[in-house]
């Protein structure tokens, strides 16, 4: 039943961006779709997603390689300091890197930014899956004669491929919804298009078409994506010994230069961009409004984090243990709509709330019912992979002991997955504290959330005043980051099904 | 044996009470969260306003309100076309009162769409009828000029914008194109002078010029000697000279000749919506805008001008009666669409 | 659930017990399933109180699904379940698995990772003082008093098995599946962990089957042994009767080394390469009044070396494995065709060269079937 009602919710912006799309006739939808303008703004937004999609797996794998399977120096620094660029909102980097160069805008920018901003999403199921490999495999392919290199290639890395594609539609998914940074850094997308539609025109037609274009597209990477995981099973086999590790030698020095870089262009870089701004800026933030809005936005993201989770143990469940037509169908319409900007999510909450549930409109329920729809499938595609990764004999063992099925899932499979529900519900409080367009139309009057407190402050040019809440915003971030890192290190919680 | 290890501990640690956890917790925090725990709700205010001005800039005006009128008021802050378009979806069902627009376009689309009800003229009728809907839907209660700021020791204002495109410019001009009201410029410069004119001196624009995020660092630039000319609101250079005290400023304002798109005005104003619950708090919130204490508060704290005939603008701010901007009606103003793509075309945004 | 109508088994079953003196356990009566082959084809067994079936089978002859099906864990497409007297699965009627009092042991144990061994043990009980005392009980049956407060993975394999056999056996189940409990230990671990179980089971009184690949276990285990072959129960007898007697040649295989020799009746003994032989047990189609041409079969341990009267063979292959040894022989004389034997010799005894000539006898009577 919370799968079904879960499932509806997220239904709710697709049937708002049908009507929405339709209702000044067909003409309309076909002449936007014709006009040269658009194709090249999906044109722009497929390019940049797959750019910053094979980045963030180049980054991510060589990353997870070098902290997982080398003797790099530091390496448990390395393993955490390397996840926390989830912390980090991106329009917070973009910002920051403007205050760096102000010249800094285009595709690469946007590119770079946003592959510093996600690439941890590859990086952490890949290092976990990395630390699962079975070692007598490379022991095999390097006593073949190949290089430390060639086993990576031709024996570790099909493994991987699992790890790098769930963590790659994450990153797919979010740069196509993405809005800060690509208009901070000026890049033209189908996101900024569907922004500009409503800011510049007013017009909900061309964003309602824009958002049904950014859909349709999502749904074939997210279909692609699901056929390449296959009907095959993954049970948590662990092998027993511990992966190997190799020696750098020589290059272990150089081999720092990676982390180093990444932390310092990811985390410096923001960190710095919030001193200068303290600094330089006149105006600034009562400690007390950033507590009180930290404090929000700390209870939102848990909220959102909890009831996440409980709408998504029974899909997870479901899409690991009953794998059907059906429960495929949900997932896949819960990824196609968490890439839709959170503006179009907000308003078809908008126009759905006030007319179905207005006694909760803009109050703290439908707060959370947007955040449900927005990073649902963040918490079920954890919870999916860590229910996979405990053996349905286990399940069987308890009903033959007396237990149903409901109990046996009580008793047995939901303990074993509690690191998966845990690290989902990591993910969704850690996209919450960072989320501003749902958040600025459904919140309830008055509370300001660290990311609206931001807002707040840079619209009128405050820096100074922004500073903290930006710096505020990374730590509270952090928590959730530290505690996913900490999970998928033990399962591969952010890893799809085998 | 990692994840055996690591979950046995986990399910230690959380002992017999996880699954109650897991199940109990949401519904707890459906119950309290729909208990209201956070914020009094709609419809406890006498007044709910959607605020597209920024709360820096009008919330002490509105706790001025509240003060002189015992009312309690309730404000949504966000941009200005979210909360149109959050309007838009929201029909007739909106807890909304008032809309506080910061630019007439906005204005003119919710209008358009029926969603104001009319204002009563003895209301507004103090307001320049340039500065307010012909329909009576919405009135503008403050107004923004668009200037040139620029370094005298450097460069001598241009008489028309349209000069910035010439060669003796390259690298010596400054402007904001996210911005709004150099958007609405543009807008006004396509409704003038058409689409092939705007976009060639878009073009000359972009070539001489330097983009800045906002107004108000493009200012910052001027002042720092980094470009000599800047196209901004003439407010931000009273804020920063009521920063500065009596540290004199390197920079100066001025106009372009008469008709010059560039000296466009802008205006912030307000629409009371048709679904309003209370018709008679939102006409006392504009009545208040419009008051002279209200006026006097955008002259003297916003730097902005008054509307209301016989208020003057703050101290060294030239009288809006000087300014001799362009002819044009600001309702044309709410089709940025174009003016966007145009934008976009041209690489500005 | 269901009353049971009674139905024939189609099977011979050679040593009836009185099934109405101990009732049955289970009874499933023509029991089909299929995936994308049928796997179980009109499958009928019948299993006794405080019996140990066991049911041997080649891989993917569908004793995991006949386990599974019995449990509730899969659905029968056609035929019946019956447990103590009531139908679990017929048409219409499904019990539920966690409402058919059946334990199961799966091939890898499947022990709770997160729970302490009493606490896996304890599982299926109700908590309280009882439960502790049956949960120590049954560490105790198995063999790993003090144990129950570690945790599986600090287990062995084998200690693992005997967690599960004790979970499985803690409520007092109608019936125990056992799913190739052993296939995943070493063979030294095997036969000791063999013993200990059966005899936990004989001691619990409880009723089980077996399913296995390994004829040493089921013939060792078992009470009564179930022959599965494409899907149905060819024979099913005591594990005695059932080696010395099989129905055909096909079950004789699989249950050891088996060799076939052509030969003749004559008036109760059978004319053989290796001489007149005494015939023991005779297939119902071997009867006499059939054609006198007959199949004999023989087991190596049957063939002995060095006998006076034996006939002579040549030493072909010799393998040693200690506590015996298998010799390959062919007979010496000519039109023996080639004919490939092989004796098992005890450890102790001599070991003929390869090429060396022998005198093979061979001890106690054989089972004849038709030719061809």
């Amino acid at each position: 039943m919370p799968s079904l009602a879960a499932a509806g919710l997220t239904l709710l912006p697709l049937g708002y961006l049908a009507r929405r799309a339709t209702e000044q006739g067909w003409p309309v939808v076909t002449d936007l779709l014709g006009r040269q303008r658009t194709l090249e703004l999906l044109g722009r937004s497929l390019l940049l997603a797959a750019t910053v999609t094979l980045a963030c797996i180049v980054v991510g794998v060589a990353l997870a390689w070098l902290i997982v399977r080398t003797d790099l120096p530091f390496r448990r620094t390395w393993a955490v300091v390397a996840a926390l660029p989830l912390a980090v909102p991106s329009y917070v980097a973009a910002f920051s890197w403007l205050a760096v160069d102000p010249g800094f805008e285009g595709f690469w920018a946007a590119a770079m930014v946003l592959t510093l901003c996600s690439y941890p999403y590859v990086y952490l199921p890949v290092a976990a899956a990395l630390q699962r490999i079975d070692p007598a495999l490379e022991e095999v392919s390097r006593s073949q004669g190949l290089s430390a290199l060639g086993t990576f290639v031709r024996v570790q890395l099909p493994q991987l491929r699992f790890a790098a594609t769930s963590g790659a539609l994450l990153v797919a998914t979010y740069t196509l919804s993405e809005f800060g940074a690509v208009s901070l850094l000026r890049y033209d997308t189908v996101t900024r298009g569907i922004y500009t539609s409503y800011r510049a025109s007013f017009d909900r037609t061309p964003a309602a078409v824009y958002g049904c274009l950014l859909a349709a597209v999502t749904a074939l990477i997210v279909f692609a994506e699901y056929r390449t995981r296959g009907r095959g099973r993954y049970f948590g086999n662990a092998p027993s010994r511990r992966p190997v590790v190799l020696r750098l030698r020589a290059w272990r020095w150089l081999a720092v230069a990676l982390p180093l870089t990444l932390a310092a262009l990811a985390l410096a870089v923001p960190a710095m961009a919030t001193v200068y701004w303290s600094a330089k800026g006149s105006s600034s933030a009562v400690w007390d409004e950033v507590i009180t809005a930290g404090w929000t936005s700390l209870r939102f993201a848990l909220y959102a984090g909890v009831a996440c989770a409980f709408f998504a143990i029974p899909l997870g469940v479901l899409a690991a243990r009953h794998r059907s037509w059906l429960s495929g169908l949900i997932e896949q319409v819960t990824w196609v709509v968490h890439s839709l900007p959170g503006l179009v999510i907000a308003l078809s909450l908008v126009f759905f709330g006030i007319r179905l549930a207005n006694p909760i409109y803009q109050q703290t329920p439908m707060l959370i019912i947007a955040y449900v729809v927005l990073f649902l499938p963040l918490a079920v595609g954890a919870i999916r992979a860590s229910v996979a990764q405990s053996s349905p004999g286990l399940e069987e063992a308890a009903r033959s002991l007396g237990d149903s099925a409901r109990t046996a899932m009580r008793r047995i499979t939901l303990p074993l997955a509690l690191p998966g529900i845990g690290a989902g519900t990591a993910l969704v409080m850690l996209a919450t504290v960072k989320e501003l367009p749902a958040t600025i139309l459904l919140r309830p009057t008055g509370a300001d959330t660290l990311a609206t407190q931001l807002w707040t402050a840079t619209s009128v040019g405050r820096f100074a005043e922004a500073a903290p809440y930006a710096a505020a915003i990374v730590l509270v971030a952090a928590i959730p980051t530290l505690a996913i890192s900490r999970w998928s290190r033990s399962t591969s919680t952010l890893e799809a099904t085998q | 044996m990692g994840s055996v290890l690591s979950s046995s501990i986990f399910a230690r640690l959380i002992g017999a009470r996880r699954t109650v956890a897991l199940i109990g917790i949401p519904l707890l925090t459906f119950g309290v969260a729909g208990c209201g725990a956070i914020g009094g709700g709609s419809g406890d205010a006498d007044l709910t306003i959607y605020s597209g001005r920024a709360e820096s800039l009008v919330a002490d005006l509105i706790t001025d309100f509240e003060d002189s009128s015992g009312l309690e008021v309730e404000v949504r802050y966000a941009e200005t076309p979210e909360l149109a378009a959050q309007l838009l979806e929201e029909g007739d069902s909106t807890s909304a009162d008032v809309f506080y627009s910061q630019d007439g376009g906005a204005l003119g689309a919710l209008s358009k769409e029926g969603l104001f009800t009319k204002l009563p003229d003895d209301l507004i009728s103090a307001v320049d009828p340039k500065y307010r809907a012909t329909d009576s839907t919405w009135v503008g209660v403050s107004g923004r000029a668009r200037v040139f700021v620029y370094n005298p020791d450097e460069v001598e204002p241009p008489k028309s914008v349209y000069e910035l495109t010439g060669p003796e410019w390259a690298g010596k001009v400054g402007y904001a194109p996210t911005n709004a009201s150099f958007q609405s410029f543009v807008t006004a410069m396509r409704v003038l002078a058409g689409e092939e004119k705007t976009r060639e001196f878009l073009i000359g624009l972009k070539q001489n010029g330097k983009v800045y995020e906002d107004n108000g660092v493009t200012l910052d630039a001027v002042e720092a000697g980094e470009i000599s000319l800047g196209l901004v609101n003439h407010y931000y250079l009273f804020e920063r000279q009521a920063e500065a005290g009596d540290t004199p400023l390197n920079t100066q304002m001025a106009f372009a000749e008469p008709g010059d798109p560039s000296s466009l005005i802008n205006v912030a104003g307000v629409g009371i919506l048709e679904g309003s619950d209370d018709l008679e708090a939102a006409e006392e919130f504009v009545t208040y805008l419009l008051s002279d204490e209200g006026q006097q508060f955008f002259a003297t704290t916003t730097f902005e001008y008054p509307l209301v005939a016989g208020i003057d603008a703050a101290e060294g701010v030239p009288p809006l009666s000087s300014i001799k901007g362009p002819k044009i009606d600001l309702s044309d103003l709410d089709d940025l669409q174009a003016t966007q793509e145009l934008l976009a075309e041209v690489g500005m945004i | 659930m269901v009353p049971l109508d009674e139905h024939v088994r189609s099977y011979p079953v050679t040593d009836p017990k009185p099934a109405t003196e101990q009732g049955l356990a289970l009874q499933v009566r023509g029991l089909h399933r299929s995936y994308d082959a049928p796997v179980l084809r009109g499958l009928d067994l019948d299993v006794c109180q405080s019996d140990l079936v066991a049911v041997l089978g080649p891989s993917g002859c569908g004793k995991t699904t006949l386990l599974r099906t019995v449990a509730g864990f899969d659905h029968a497409d056609a035929g019946t379940v019956a447990l103590g007297g009531s139908f679990v699965d017929a048409p219409r009627v499904f019990v539920q698995p966690e409402h058919r009092k059946v334990g199961i042991v799966a091939q890898t144990g499947a022990l709770f990772p997160h729970l302490s061994v009493a606490r896996n043990i304890g599982y299926g009980l109700d908590r309280g003082r009882a439960s502790h005392r049956r949960v120590d009980e049954l560490l105790e049956l198995v063999g790993l008093g003090g144990l129950g407060r570690r945790m599986p993975h600090e287990l062995s394999g084998g200690q693992q098995q005997r967690v599960a056999v004790a979970r499985a056996l803690a409520p007092r189940p109608r019936l125990l599946l056992l799913d190739e409990p052993f296939a995943a230990l070493d063979s030294t671990l095997r036969s000791s962990l063999r013993a200990d179980v059966r005899d936990a089971i004989h001691a619990e009184g409880a009723t089980a089957v077996l399913v296995t690949h390994d004829q040493d276990e089921a013939l060792s285990m078992a009470d009564q042994v179930a022959i599965l072959q494409d899907g149905q129960v060819v024979q099913m007898a005591p594990p005695r009767q059932i080696y010395e007697e099989p129905v055909d040649l096909n079950v004789a295989r699989s249950l050891g080394e088996a060799m076939v020799l052509p030969g003749r009746l004559t008036e109760g003994r059978v004319s053989t390469a290796l001489g007149w032989l005494e015939v023991g047990h005779r297939s119902p189609a071997a009867a006499p009044g059939q054609p006198p041409d007959v199949l004999v079969l023989l087991r190596p341990e049957q063939l002995e070396l060095d006998v006076a009267s034996g006939v002579k063979c040549k030493v072909v292959s010799t393998a040693y494995f200690g506590h015996d040894g298998l010799i390959g022989l062919i007979p010496a004389a000519a039109g023996a065709g080639g004919l490939g034997l092989a004796a098992r010799i005890m450890g102790p005894s001599r070991v003929p060269a390869v090429g060396e000539h022998v005198q093979v006898g061979v001890r106690g009577s054989v089972a004849v079937y038709p030719s061809a």
